[in-house]
């Protein structure tokens, strides 16, 4: 039997495809949406992987430190030793800030931490230039992102920063570089303050702020203890709030990225939504186009079913080829994005089946112009 | 009902509209055409051949009457068959005022579609299209497109087509109307050849005078009734 549906997009290829191409870009785009949520989970879970650390101390009744403020004494890394369990600790601030550049300054999120100390945010396998920051002071990691080249000097706060290293593929939570600078340089940075501040202070008779601050006491727990067990401890005994490694994950997706993750996936909704009607449109058009031929075919007695199939395989390899182009489009452009965004070939697969259910949904418009086709219309001219 | 008979009409009924609104078209309208018969069917614009014509291909149901395609009674005030476009793919043939070929398709495509839609092998479908591309000398266009052929060559197309599925009953609406006088009469000559040798009945609607000479019988439609008329003059066979 001849393929109807395919002899006409023989027919027509040149404006199938690109049609097909203008569709695909769209659900391109629509891949690119889920790439950029998926990228976001990667995001806020690269920190946390790095610094490995089993339990997240951080100031009483706060989610802290990335979905809320958080500020504990760095002593308190010494201390939560006597919890029984504890195997190494230590202190971490985090903190926005920009970096200056020519052009335009650079924001990123500073991890400080003690470079003698245990545990270490810096993912060896990130490095890909230079080396860990050696010294307590004026030195700085960068990520590859920022744009800045080994030995070049950054201002910070009074203070000009040497680059060290560099790594690849080092970003916060929100996506922001990460840079990395001794625990004393954070302090600096965060708690300091300007000479003209602190003598507006003194004549407030506001105490000055503590340097010793940090914003978390990370801490990995020995082998053979409970992870939540020792986490309970610490909460009845310090009075601090603590987050396993676990919950802090779930604290970054649900309180940071949830929100994101819904507006993407209601403009991936959108988008999808669009899509069918677009493929609903092009197929309502291409269907008028044939109606002469259609009424003919009903008037030599072919069957609805024989011109219903070449209406549904026509929406059908539509989608298809624009599924193949939206792939190929995404595939292209995803890398030019400033944030990161992950294309995973589950949800290309998830897409192909919604795209087929819209197509198959959008074929209907043109399957009801069929079916009401008068067969008489073409006689008479 | 005679076994030559390809066309049998009685007492056909066609109103459009109810009421006050109510037009009537065809009023008991009562004929005979048999096999092998080409009848011209004239009437002056809006009175009723269109519709005349598509009662008879089963595609507008009449508001009475009785309707035989060959042996087989399809309309009794009501149509006895439940898929009409069945009758139409098996008995009958449609040729149109322009050729209507499917664009998209090529001339053994567009000549087997339909063949093919009545379970005839691929095969036999070709060969069938191909005796009749022969017949019409254009065989060697079977495989080129629509869009490359001429408007006369296109219309021999539409006339192997509506002869593929081997019909009892060929209807050509206006099919010399986009024709010069030469083509037209070699298109009548050929419908008439066609309808000789194939034994089909052929009902052509036609405005033009200058072909009617080929015809075998003149149907008018004259105040919604059938009336049929003996030529003026010599008829051409």
């Amino acid at each position: 039997m001849i393929d109807l549906a395919k002899r006409d997009i023989e027919h027509t290829l040149g404006k199938f495809i690109v049609t097909a191409m203008g569709v695909g870009m769209l659900l391109g785009i629509v891949l690119i949406m889920i790439g950029v949520y998926r990228g976001m989970m990667v995001d806020a879970e690269i920190l946390l992987d790095d610094i490995s650390a089993d339990l997240w101390i951080v100031q009483e009744n706060t989610l802290g430190p990335f979905a809320e403020s958080s500020r504990v004494h760095e002593d308190l890394k010494n201390i939560i030793y006597v919890v029984a369990g504890i195997d190494k600790s230590e202190a971490m601030t985090f903190q926005n800030i920009q970096l200056p550049r020519p052009e335009k300054p650079v924001r990123v999120v500073a991890v400080g931490y003690d470079i003698y100390g245990a545990i270490n945010p810096i993912n060896p396998k990130r490095l890909v230039a230079g080396r860990e920051l050696k010294n307590d002071h004026y030195e700085i990691v960068v990520t590859d992102k920022t744009g800045f080249k080994l030995d070049e000097k950054i201002k910070l706060g009074r203070n000009f920063y040497t680059v060290v290293g560099i790594t690849h593929s080092t970003v916060s939570n929100g996506g922001d570089p990460l840079v990395y600078i001794s625990l004393k340089d954070a302090q600096d940075l965060q708690f300091s303050y300007s000479n003209k501040e602190i003598q507006n202070n003194v004549a407030r008779g506001v105490q000055n702020a503590e340097t010793f601050m940090v914003n978390v006491i990370v801490a990995r727990v020995k082998s053979g203890y409970n992870v939540d067990e020792v986490a309970s401890d610490i909460r009845k005994w310090q009075h601090k709030s603590v987050y396993t490694a676990e919950q802090q994950k779930e604290i970054l997706t649900k309180n940071v990225v949830e929100k994101s993750a819904k507006q993407i996936g209601l403009f991936t909704t959108i988008l999808v939504i669009v899509s069918t009607i677009i493929i609903a449109l092009i197929i309502y058009t291409m269907t008028l186009e044939k109606m002469k031929e259609i009424s003919i075919m009903k008037l030599m007695g072919l069957p609805n079913s024989l011109i219903i199939s070449m209406i549904v395989k026509e929406t059908l390899l539509l989608g298809v080829f624009a599924f193949i182009f939206g792939n190929i489009f995404s595939h292209l452009v995803y890398d030019k994005f400033p944030k990161r965004i992950v294309l995973e070939i589950p949800d290309a697969w998830g897409l192909f089946g919604v795209i087929i259910i819209a197509s198959i949904l959008a074929s209907f418009v043109g399957v009801k112009k069929v079916i009401s086709a008068d067969p008489a219309s073409a006689i008479g001219g | 009902m005679q076994k030559d008979t390809a066309i049998k009409v009685q007492n056909l009924v066609k109103n459009f509209g109810k009421g006050e609104n109510l037009v009537k078209v065809i009023e008991n309208a009562s004929f005979e055409i048999k096999k092998g018969e080409l009848v011209a069917l004239i009437a002056p614009s809006g009175a009723g051949k269109t519709t005349l014509l598509m009662m008879i291909g089963c595609v507008q149901e009449p508001t009475s009457g009785e309707i035989w395609l060959g042996e087989e009674k399809v309309y009794d005030n009501k149509w006895t068959a439940k898929d009409t476009r069945a009758i139409r793919r098996e008995k009958i043939g449609f040729i149109f005022q322009a050729h209507y070929l499917i664009p998209f398709l090529n001339i053994m495509e567009n000549i087997t579609l339909l063949p093919q839609t009545n379970k005839v092998s691929e095969k036999a479908a070709k060969q069938k299209a191909t005796e009749l591309l022969e017949y019409l000398d254009i065989a060697d266009k079977a495989y080129a497109m629509p869009s490359q052929l001429s408007g006369g060559q296109n219309q021999r197309v539409a006339i192997a087509r509506a002869l593929a599925n081997n019909p009892q009953i060929i209807l050509a609406d206006e099919p010399t109307a986009a024709l010069d006088a030469q083509r037209s009469i070699s298109v009548i000559q050929m419908l008439k050849k066609i309808a000789l040798e194939q034994n089909v009945a052929i009902i052509t609607v036609t405005h033009d005078e200058r072909i009617l000479p080929y015809f075998d019988k003149i149907m008018k439609i004259e105040n919604r009734s059938i009336v049929f008329h003996e030529l003026e003059g010599e008829k051409i066979v």
